[in-house]
C-alpha cells in the first residue's frame, strides 16, 4: 500500500496583515503553520497505513521554508517526504497547482490512494484534491471525516447536509479529508522531531517532472487575484442601555432617521 | 524573527510543546493542582508520554536526549502554563540530577536507574542542604563512611524538593556527604540515597508557593547504601555536583523568563481593556514605562538564559571551560529571580485590587518565584561565583 498525502505550509490565520498599497499579503515575520486540514488529512493516511502496512508519502510545493510541514509530518510518523520547489512552480492557481502535484504522483508511482485536506485555510478553494484526482483518473470521495482500506477498497463516511453517508471507491482513489470537531492535532515529541531528519527527504524541481513548462506557475495559472484587501474597518456600534422599553422605542427612532423603517 | 539561539529542531519542539501544554496543563488543572496539593495524574501522565521525565539522559537509557537549550525550553514553556511552578520543579529537579547519574554514574546504577526515571516512574531529586547548612556545604553534618561493600550514611538534610515523589516512586536523592571530616568540602562525596531505605525518617512541611510539589526533610540513620550508588569517585562530590546545580539554575533562568513573560502579557491585556479616567490604562505613559522597563529586562535575561545553557553544552563539546560554564549560568540564575518577581510584581500591581486576589494568576507566580532567589544555589553564591571568575581573569571572554 503506497499513500501520498498533500500537505500545504500557510500562515497563522490568527495574523494574517494585508500590505494596503500593494494590496498582497504580507508573509515577512508572519508565523506559518501546516494547514489544519492537511494534518487531519496526514494523521487519517498514517491510520490507514498503520492497519495495511506499506508507506506514506507527504508532498507538498512551496518556498523551500515550505520543509518545515514535511518535517513535522515526518515527525508525526510519515516516511518520506517531498518537496516540490521551484521558482517555476511560484504563482500557480489551483489549477496549475493540481496539475503539478498530479505529476508529482505520477513520479512517485505506483500511488494506491491519495489524501488531501479539504481546503487550505488561507484560499478555501477546496479544488485542488478535486483536481489531483481528474488528472490522476482517480474516483475522488470529497468530506470525509473519515476513510479506511478494505480487500483494495476506500471506505470513507463523508459529511452531508443532514447527517453522514458511507461510500466506497475501488483503488487507487483520491480523498480530501474534513477535520472533526473533536481532532486533536499529535504534538509530536523532540526524539520524534530528531528522528524525522533521518527519514528519505527530497526535493524536486521542475526538470524532475515529466510535465508542460506551460502549464506550471504563473504561465499555467489562468485565475488573476486582481486584489487582495482586508475587509473594511466597521465603525464602532452604538449600544443602546436601559430598560427593554426604552431601548427598543430609541431602536425604532434610529430606524426611522436611517429611513430603514 | 526567530530565535537566533534555537535550531530548526528546537523551534518545530518548541511549538509542539507549547500546544500540548496548552491542552494538557489547562487553567483548571492548575486550580486542581492547589486544592489538592499535588500535581494530577493526568499531568504526570502528559509530562511522561512528551518525554518529559529526566529528558538529558540519552536514549540508550530511556532519555531523550536533550541538549541543555532544549532542556531551557521546557521549563520555559511549563512555567507559561503552570503558574505555580509546581511542574517546573517537578520537571528541573529530576532533570539535572539524573543527569549526574548519567554523566557520573556507575554502569549498574545506571542501568538500574534510567530507564525508570526516564518514563516518570522514580522521582529523582537533590539533597544538599541541611537545617543550619545551606551554601556552607564543608559544614554539613551527614557524613557517609566506606563499610564492606558499600558505605553507611548518618546525618539529617532540610529543605528538600520531591519528599513525598520519592517517596510514592521508590526513588530517592542525589545526596552530599561529608567523608573525609578534616578536608571541608573537599572531602565530600556525592551519591545516590533511596528514600525508602531503612533508617530514614521523613518530615513534610508547607511552603508559600509551588503547592503541587511536596518539600521537608529527612533524618539518615545508619542507612546503608550499596557501592553502586556512588557519583563520581569519594570524596570528589564537591567538585562534580555544580555541574548538577549549574542544568538546574540555568533551566531555572528560563522558568523565571517564562513566568515573568507571560505575567506581563497578562497584564498587556488587561491594561489595554481596563478603564481608568476615561482611557485604558495602557495608554498612560505612567504605566507604559514600567512595562517597558520590564519587558527588556525579561527578553535579555530569556536571550541570556538560552545563551548560558548553550555555554554548558558547548562544554561538553570541549568548546568551552567549567568556569565560563558556571559564571554564564550564575549570571542568569542571579538576575532571572529578582527581575521575574519584580516584572511579576508590577504586573499585580497593575491589576489593582485583583491582582491580590488567590484567583489572579500573578500572585502564584510570584509566590513561585520567589523560591528560587534560594534553590539550586542562593543569589549571594550567584554573585560570589560572577565576582570570582572576573576578579579570577578566568571570565567569560566570548563578547
Amino acid at each position: 500500500m503506497r499513500i501520498v498525502v498533500c500537505v500545504k505550509q500557510v500562515p497563522d490565520t490568527t495574523d494574517v496583515r494585508v500590505d494596503p498599497e500593494k494590496g498582497t499579503l504580507i508573509r515577512e515575520g508572519v508565523p506559518s503553520m501546516i494547514n489544519p486540514f492537511d494534518q487531519f488529512a496526514l494523521e487519517e493516511g498514517l491510520r490507514v497505513r498503520d492497519r495495511t502496512g506499506g508507506e506514506l508519502i507527504v508532498l507538498s510545493m512551496g518556498p523551500p521554508q515550505a520543509k518545515s510541514v514535511i518535517m513535522l509530518s515526518l515527525a508525526i510518523g510519515a516516511d518520506r517526504g517531498i518537496l516540490l520547489t521551484d521558482r517555476a512552480f511560484a504563482g500557480a492557481d489551483t489549477l496549475a497547482t493540481a496539475y503539478t502535484l498530479s505529476k508529482a504522483i505520477e513520479k512517485v508511482g505506483d500511488v494506491d490512494l491519495v489524501v488531501c485536506g479539504l481546503q487550505a485555510i488561507d484560499g478555501d478553494t477546496a479544488q485542488v484534491g478535486p483536481g489531483i484526482a481528474t488528472r490522476l483518473r482517480m474516483p475522488q470521495v470529497t468530506y470525509a471525516e473519515r476513510i479506511e482500506v478494505v480487500d483494495g477498497t476506500l471506505r470513507a463516511r463523508r459529511v452531508v447536509e443532514d447527517g453522514n453517508e458511507t461510500v466506497e471507491a475501488r483503488l487507487p482513489a483520491l480523498a480530501t479529508m474534513t477535520t472533526p470537531s473533536d481532532f486533536v492535532p499529535t504534538n509530536p515529541p523532540f526524539t520524534r522531531i530528531m528522528k524525522a531528519k533521518g527519514k528519505p527527504y527530497e526535493e524536486w524541481k521542475v526538470a524532475d517532472l515529466d510535465a508542460d513548462p506551460g502549464r506550471l506557475g504563473l504561465d499555467g495559472s489562468p485565475t488573476w487575484v486582481e486584489k487582495v484587501y482586508p475587509p473594511p474597518k466597521r465603525e464602532k456600534g452604538e449600544m443602546l442601555e436601559g430598560a427593554p422599553d426604552e431601548i427598543v422605542g430609541r431602536l425604532v427612532e434610529i430606524l426611522k432617521q436611517e429611513r430603514v423603517l | 524573527m526567530e530565535d537566533w539561539f534555537f535550531t530548526e529542531e528546537q523551534r518545530m519542539f518548541r511549538e509542539s510543546l507549547r500546544e500540548y501544554l496548552q491542552n494538557h496543563i489547562t487553567p483548571e488543572k492548575v486550580v486542581e493542582m492547589e486544592e489538592k496539593r499535588e500535581i494530577p495524574r493526568s499531568i504526570h501522565d502528559a509530562m511522561a508520554d512528551f518525554e518529559l521525565f529526566c529528558p538529558l539522559v540519552s536514549e540508550e537509557y530511556g532519555g531523550a536526549g536533550f541538549d541543555l537549550v532544549t532542556a531551557g525550553i521546557v521549563g520555559e514553556e511549563l512555567a507559561r502554563v503552570d503558574p505555580t511552578g509546581s511542574t517546573c520543579v517537578y520537571y528541573l529537579v529530576p532533570a539535572s540530577w539524573s543527569r549526574m547519574i548519567y554523566l557520573y554514574g556507575t554502569e549498574e546504577a545506571k542501568q538500574e536507574l534510567l530507564p525508570k526515571m526516564t518514563k516518570g516512574r522514580m522521582f529523582c531529586g537533590i539533597a544538599s542542604t541541611e537545617a543550619d547548612t545551606g551554601s556552607d556545604l564543608g559544614n554539613m553534618i551527614t557524613t557517609i563512611k566506606p563499610i564492606r561493600n558499600g558505605y553507611v550514611v548518618n546525618g539529617a538534610k532540610n529543605y528538600i524538593s520531591g519528599i513525598r515523589e520519592a517517596r510514592n516512586t521508590d526513588g530517592g536523592h542525589v545526596t552530599l556527604a561529608r567523608q573525609d571530616l578534616a578536608a571541608g568540602v573537599r572531602g565530600c562525596t556525592l551519591f545516590f540515597l533511596p528514600l525508602n531505605s531503612k533508617g530514614i525518617e521523613i518530615s513534610l512541611d508547607r511552603e508559600m508557593g509551588r503547592e503541587g510539589m511536596s518539600t521537608g526533610g529527612f533524618h539518615i540513620d545508619n542507612v546503608e547504601i550499596p557501592e553502586r550508588y556512588l557519583i563520581g569517585e569519594e570524596k570528589r562530590g564537591f567538585y562534580i555536583i555544580h555541574e548538577g546545580y549549574e542544568a538546574a539554575r540555568g533551566i531555572i533562568a528560563c522558568v523565571c523568563a517564562g513566568a515573568a513573560l507571560k505575567a506581563l502579557e497578562n497584564a498587556v491585556a488587561y491594561m489595554k481593556e481596563r478603564k481608568a479616567f476615561g482611557q485604558p490604562l495602557a495608554r498612560y505613559q505612567g504605566m507604559q514605562f514600567p512595562l517597558a522597563e520590564h519587558w527588556s529586562r525579561m527578553m535579555m535575561l530569556r536571550d541570556w538564559a538560552y545563551k548560558a545553557l548553550r555555554i554548558m553544552d558547548q562544554e561538553k563539546q570541549g568548546k568551552a571551560s567549567r568556569m565560563e560554564s558556571s559564571q554564564a549560568i550564575a549570571m542568569a540564575k542571579l538576575w532571572g529571580p529578582l527581575w521575574a518577581f519584580d516584572a511579576i510584581n508590577f504586573a499585580m500591581q497593575v491589576q489593582g485590587a485583583y491582582g491580590y486576589s488567590l484567583e489572579c494568576t500573578e500572585q502564584k507566580a510570584l509566590r513561585a518565584i520567589r523560591s528560587f532567589g534560594w534553590a539550586e544555589g542562593t543569589s549571594e553564591v550567584m554573585r560570589l561565583i560572577i565576582a570570582r571568575e572576573v576578579l579570577g581573569g578566568t571570565s567569560w571572554k566570548g563578547y
